[in-house]
């Protein structure tokens, strides 16, 4: 054969051919296979007699139609027979089990004397193992390119040095409400507020670029323009050798748990001023009966001169003021145990409303609309205190109406779980400024007020484990949203039952 | 026999006043100021009416009504309170047998008023008996 080796270095040659653990596959011009080794037929699952004169795409692909695959194979073949130059490439063949292996390949084309391609050598390492081990780690980076995607809680988006939107997530068309293509490569300024220098961007790049990354609590801006608290994680956006090419930004919206906060903060606020107001009610009775009643003494004394009778009635009633007051003190911040007894909404909604038609509570048109669900469940509640509660609310919204309007009043099954009342009128609105007031005892924006109807309504409802919503529009009308626990296990109104 | 009244009252003025405006309704009234001086008071004399503030310095009003009850137990009583309507303390006085609760936060004809109601009241449910 060749007249190099010895016969001994050529018999250990073939043998270290036939046993290392590589593919070796020799094909002629044709692509007829004209040496293999034992790798090449365990992987075909065929004797080297059944693949010597066979055509490579059977040995390797095993007549399966794996077209792409073959066709990538081909092309680098043809390319090391065209150019006489070898290859080194990575592809996929198919072995006895049908199972697709991964084979680096190093292609030879072999030249003859005359210069001619005489045949092409495969010399393949099997790396399916390898290959193997990289596929989770592949998996999730599919995985959290799915999750970044799909988050809707948080909005991820990323800027480049100029600050300009280069990517931007699912939850951002969310959370800002601009859609993607609306906003990509426009300047992210847009989704900060301007008048908030927390919020101003070149603020958060500046402290990004001091420490590497910054969170703070701000406000962000929709697309309508509505700024909205987030928790906001600005960072440096790296390239692979460390250089800053952008900055990433997550902002969580946080205006349900601001909410939550302001809840607690306002009902913890309440309580104590509740207390306060016991303790001062019980203080100012006392002395207050006294003066009452020395005066009540003095007016039941004949022959008093007009100037001081009317003096004393003008301090009798001045008293009786501060009495009424006081009165109204120990409403908000009593104590008295619930009565709680199985009570259908709908009903005392309907014990209320004609009680509106007594009082004089304003001379313009106003046109009620009931919208009362049938068979909704029955709360557990203390009838007198949510009748005080309603007659408070209508009481408001007819004076929030002062030239007509319309009081629309709807019960509904809110989740399953709650009876929800929504109260609304066509009226004044409240001001953003006085929204935040709303349930403060002593806060009042009527002439007459005391500022406590509202407190009280607020205790009784939060005493009833309910709560109580407010949407409102100035000059458009104000909604009051109240939500009231069903009864457990009596589901299940008049009707039904 | 007078209308006989034993008006119990820690604050000396609003004992006055009470006991003043009682006068003027031909009740014959004494006043005390501790619910101490009250129990020894009401163990040695008879009243037709005790009206008992609930909110006392030493003991409490309810534990005045207690012992009031453990020497007389038909005694009339009447709670008064500053408290206005504290429900805990209108069942507690109930169930040891007060016959009217009294807010001193009322218009003062209605509390003289509501005074003589109560005492009209006990007075016939006791002739019943």
């Amino acid at each position: 054969m060749s007249p190099f080796f010895s016969k001994e270095t050529e018999k250990l040659l073939s043998k270290l051919v036939e046993d290392a653990n590589i593919v070796f596959l020799y094909l002629n011009t044709n692509g007829n296979v004209a040496i293999c080794n034992k790798k090449v037929a365990d992987i075909a699952g065929k004797t080297k007699e059944d693949i010597v004169g066979k055509h490579w795409l059977h040995v390797l692909y095993h007549d399966i139609d794996t077209a792409i695959k073959q066709q990538m194979f081909k092309a680098v073949l043809d390319d090391s027979i065209t150019y006489k130059r070898s290859n080194n490439f990575e592809g996929v063949i198919v072995d006895a089990n049908n199972a697709e292996r991964f084979i680096s390949w190093s292609i030879t084309p072999i030249i003859g004397e005359s210069g001619a391609v005489e045949g092409i050598l495969f010399i393949g390492n099997d790396i399916t193992a390898l290959k193997e081990r990289e596929l989770p780690l592949r998996k999730i980076d599919d995985t959290l390119k799915n999750i970044f995607t799909s988050i809707k809680e948080y909005a991820l988006y990323v800027i480049n040095l100029d600050g300009n939107i280069t990517y931007y997530g699912m939850g951002s068309e969310m959370l800002f409400g601009w859609k993607k293509n609306d906003i990509i490569f426009k300047h992210a300024g847009v989704l900060h507020a301007k008048d908030n220098a927390n919020s101003d961007l070149p603020f958060i790049l500046e402290q990004v670029k001091k420490s590497g990354e910054f969170e703070l609590e701000t406000t962000l801006v929709k697309k309508d323009g509505q700024s909205f608290p987030v928790i906001l994680t600005a960072s440096k956006f790296l390239d692979t050798e460390g250089k800053t090419t952008g900055y990433i930004f997550m902002a969580k919206d946080v205006t349900e748990r601001k909410k939550m906060e302001y809840q607690i903060f306002q009902s913890e606020k309440l309580a104590a001023i509740g207390q306060l107001a016991a303790g001062m009610a019980h203080e100012v009775n006392n002395p207050l009966f006294v003066i009452s009643g020395r005066l009540e003494v003095l007016l039941g004394q004949k022959r008093l001169a007009v100037k001081v009778k009317e003096s004393l009635e003008v301090m009798s009633q001045q008293a009786d003021r501060i009495r009424r007051l006081v009165d109204r003190m120990l409403k908000f911040s009593r104590q008295a145990p619930l009565r709680l007894e199985p009570i259908n909404i709908n009903d005392v909604i309907e014990n209320v409303l004609p009680l509106l038609s007594y009082q004089k509570l304003t001379s313009a048109k106003i046109d009620v609309e009931k919208e009362l669900l049938k068979d909704l469940p029955l709360i557990k509640g203390d009838l007198n205190q949510l009748q005080e509660v309603f007659v408070n609310l209508f009481v408001n919204a007819y004076q929030s109406m002062a030239s007509g309007g319309k009081l629309t009043i709807k019960t509904s099954n809110y989740q399953g779980n709650y009876a929800q009342v929504t109260i609304s009128d066509t009226g004044c609105g409240i001001p953003q400024q006085s929204l935040k007031n709303l349930f403060m005892p002593f806060f009042s924006t009527k002439k007459e007020g005391t500022g406590l109807g509202l407190s009280i309504c607020y205790n009784i409802i939060k005493s009833h484990n309910g709560s109580v919503d407010i949407e409102t529009q100035v000059n458009k009308g104000t909604t009051f949203i109240i939500r009231l626990p069903f009864a457990k296990s009596e589901k299940g109104g008049g009707s039904a039952q | 026999m007078p209308n006989k009244v034993l008006v119990v009252d820690d604050e000396a003025q609003v004992g006055e006043l009470l006991t003043e405006l009682l006068k003027k309704e031909r009740y014959a009234v004494k006043c005390v100021t501790s619910g101490e001086e009250a129990v020894e008071v009401i163990s040695s004399e008879d009243f037709n009416i005790v009206l008992l503030d609930i909110k006392l310095s030493g003991i409490s009003g309810i534990e005045t009504l207690e012992k009031i009850r453990a020497i007389k137990p038909e005694q009339i009583v009447i709670m008064i309170t500053g408290f206005g309507y504290d429900e805990r303390l209108i069942s507690k006085s109930k169930e040891l047998g007060c016959c009217g609760y009294i807010s001193k936060n009322m218009p003062i004809r209605e509390i003289v008023e509501n005074f003589r109601l109560f005492a009209k009241t006990a007075k016939k449910k006791a002739a019943e008996k």
